[in-house]
């Protein structure tokens, strides 16, 4: 992602070739939204990447636009739209480098009246974590989120055709979309544990990551069938794609990582309870090309469970809390195949997260804390921010990302010497 | 014809003191219960284009521009409300769902469009400020009669409408400590409401500065809220108000959150 590159561009000729089959008549100019923010985060913590003080300095602009299609058309009477999002950057960490970064650009229509289809790059989100993600296998990009990014780049956004059905029964999304991997710490800007260099690693990482070729059995298939019980929400998900981060080995002298297959079967409950929303969720991840755990290169089958509960405090005070169990399965057979030089990672992970939230001066000043802290791995990632809408366009903000850990290979010990503080301040229009 | 005078006088008289005693038949409790119906629940549905401007006390503005749409189930019981926000630009189409039940929390969702989530909110914030304004959530989705006690305080002329002024005492946990309105005696709208704090000190003054009559219902087109400790008020205006247009109960869902119904808000 980032770039404009080949599949973008089929991306943008699939959608506006769509657009101009049906001969609109652009009545006018759409109008267009968005923002200008300057962003930069001071690093508090050594390490070896690219650069020692900060990890965070890039301007951006944000552009957006919708579309709604009138008159006597097909794809007016299937009130169909174009939505399009982009960003343009400059990113001083690496020296000013300019980009363009297409985040929406899709088709949207009723052909139906119980079917609803979204064709071309979009944001996909569901599930009921906050920032932990069980049966939602859609790309993230943990780099913007660990630097300081706003939280809608978290999300990475998917070249997919969405499917969305409502018979009376149940409501049924059904996504198909090309292999998109999480975007991770690399060492360029952000360091992490490399088994390669046996430890924590900045730009001396020269791993290599091989991702699924771009072809129709490559495709990933994401399904959730949701209902609502009165005043809760049922849910269940399939996943049938790849693992979205490169923690298996193709290749260990050529030091090569891959994104091995896997499906995820799961489902969730959400609603109110004890004066607040609940939720639980779990999956099951079933690693296809090691199911019987033996082969000590593909990362094992796991069982993810979530529980999460919120409560509205009163006077704009809000508690959230999460807890998070990730069970390795077929242990022993990693346990037993594992080589002697080989790191040993943990059967059990428990991890909690709790999220503050206070507002103040008419809900324009906003006060945060996200934690996260696992018992197991001994590791944490405290997320404190600051924001403040000066006025309806001028918002800024203050933030820090602190992950620690005592180890350098847990999730968040690895970060650990990403630590910044950063600042961010947006013009929205 | 002194004689005829005092006749008409004795007629206009008696006739006028039979209104009055049919109108001081309603209990200040019926009168709540009716402002409460004419007011949050007018018609079986209504789509309005809502605009406030909060005003801080030095005069800086902030604007928030959303379509409303509401439906009944009931006359004082569920209802279901859809907004989808068209400003300010940082939260454009966003979009907020409530299930509003008579005897139990609020059911909320909201959709943040650019990660594409739904959010359940919890929703037992009903003295919380909605989207920053001086407006409780409980002051734009009412209050049910029992949770207060009422009694008529007087009646008196407020802007050339007759009124009556009704005291609430709250009976459990409350955001005042006592409220005083001013309903109107002919359609029951609240004309004026005083909310006042442990120190018996007023804080909050409603205002409804302009009412319209809408497909024959009086419709309150222009309020404003004013915290007097804080000096901060919220204008609402209220424009395009359409009622009984047939909003259809699928609009209130998960589909349409995430994909807003033009035809109906835009």
């Amino acid at each position: 992602m980032g770039k404009v590159n080949l599949d973008t561009k089929l991306i943008i000729s699939a959608v506006a070739m769509a657009v101009t089959a049906s001969q609109p008549i652009f009545a006018a100019m759409p109008d267009m939204h968005g923002f200008a923010e300057f962003d930069y985060g001071a690093k508090v913590s050594d390490d070896n990447t690219k650069r020692d003080d900060f990890n965070l300095f890039e301007q951006r602009l944000q552009l957006k636009t919708n579309y709604f299609f009138e008159g006597e058309n097909y794809l007016a009477e299937k009130r169909a739209s174009v939505h399009f999002k982009g960003d343009f950057t400059v990113d001083e960490y690496f020296s000013g480098k300019t980009d363009f970064e297409l985040r929406e650009f899709n088709l949207s229509l009723t052909p139906y009246n119980n079917l609803d289809v979204k064709l071309g790059r979009q944001v996909l989100t569901w599930g009921t974590g906050d920032y932990l993600f069980v049966n939602d296998l859609f790309p993230k990009d943990y780099v913007s989120f660990f630097s300081g990014r706003d939280d809608e780049y978290l999300k990475k956004p998917s070249d997919a055709l969405k499917m969305s059905f409502f018979p009376s029964l149940a409501n049924v999304d059904f996504v198909i979309s090309r292999f998109e991997s999480n975007t991770i710490a690399e060492g360029d800007r952000l360091s992490f544990f490399d088994s390669f260099q046996g430890g924590i690693a900045g730009t001396n990482s020269d791993r290599d990551l091989l991702e699924p070729p771009s072809r129709a059995s490559n495709l990933e298939y994401a399904l959730r069938i949701y209902q609502s019980l009165e005043s809760h929400e049922l849910a269940f998900y399939y996943f049938r794609g790849f693992d979205k981060n490169p923690n298996s080995y193709k290749d260990e002298t050529a030091r090569q990582l891959f994104y091995p297959r896997l499906d995820v079967y799961g489902g969730s409950l959400r609603g109110p309870v004890m004066n607040g929303i609940g939720n639980v969720e779990f999956g099951y991840d079933n690693s296809r090309e090691d199911s019987e755990g033996n082969n000590r290169l593909i990362e094992n089958s796991k069982v993810k469970i979530l529980s999460g509960y919120e409560k509205d405090l009163g006077n704009d005070f809000k508690v959230g809390l999460q807890y998070l169990y990730e069970q390795k399965l077929d242990y022993d057979d990693y346990k037993v195949n594992l080589l002697p030089a080989d790191f040993v990672f943990d059967e059990l992970r428990h991890l909690l997260t709790q999220r503050i939230t206070k507002l103040f001066k008419n809900q324009t000043v906003n006060v945060s804390l996200f934690n996260f802290y696992s018992p197991s791995d001994k590791d944490g990632y405290v997320r404190p921010t600051v924001s403040y809408h000066i006025t309806d366009q001028w918002k800024s903000t203050l933030g820090a990302n602190l992950p620690w850990g005592e180890e350098d290979m847990t999730e968040f010990g690895q970060m650990k010497r990403n630590k910044n503080v950063y600042i961010r301040v947006r013009y929205s229009f | 014809m002194i004689r005829t005078l005092f006749l008409i006088g004795a007629f206009l008289f008696l006739g006028f003191s039979k209104i009055c005693s049919a109108q001081e038949g309603f209990s200040a409790q019926e009168v709540i219960a009716k402002s409460r119906l004419a007011f949050f629940y007018a018609a079986n549905d209504m789509r309005v284009k809502i605009s406030m401007e909060l005003i801080n006390q030095n005069g800086h503005k902030r604007v928030r521009e959303l379509t409303m749409l509401r439906k009944d189930y009931e006359d004082g019981g569920e209802q279901k409300y859809f907004m989808y926000f068209h400003k300010p630009a940082d939260v454009k189409d966003t979009t907020f769902m409530v299930y509003k039940y008579p005897d139990k929390d609020d059911d909320r969702w909201l959709f943040i469009p650019a990660i594409d989530l739904v959010k359940r909110i919890a929703a037992n914030d009903k003295f919380s400020s909605f989207v920053g304004s001086d407006f409780t959530y409980e002051d734009v989705s009412g209050r049910k009669p029992e949770e207060d006690t009422h009694h008529l305080l007087r009646k008196e002329v407020l802007n050339d409408n007759n009124c009556f002024v009704i005291e609430s005492i709250p009976r459990g946990k409350a955001e005042y400590t006592k409220r005083i309105s001013w309903m109107d005696e002919n359609n029951f709208l609240p004309l004026k409401e005083e909310f006042y704090d442990k120190q018996n000190e007023l804080y909050r003054q409603f205002e409804a500065q302009e009412v319209k009559e809408i497909n024959g219902i009086m419709t309150i087109t222009k309020r404003v809220m004013r915290n007097l400790k804080t000096g901060h008020r919220t204008e609402v205006v209220f424009q395009e108000v359409e009622y009984n247009s047939g909003i259809t109960d699928d609009i209130f869902s998960e589909r349409y959150l995430r994909k807003a119904p033009m035809e109906w808000v835009k």
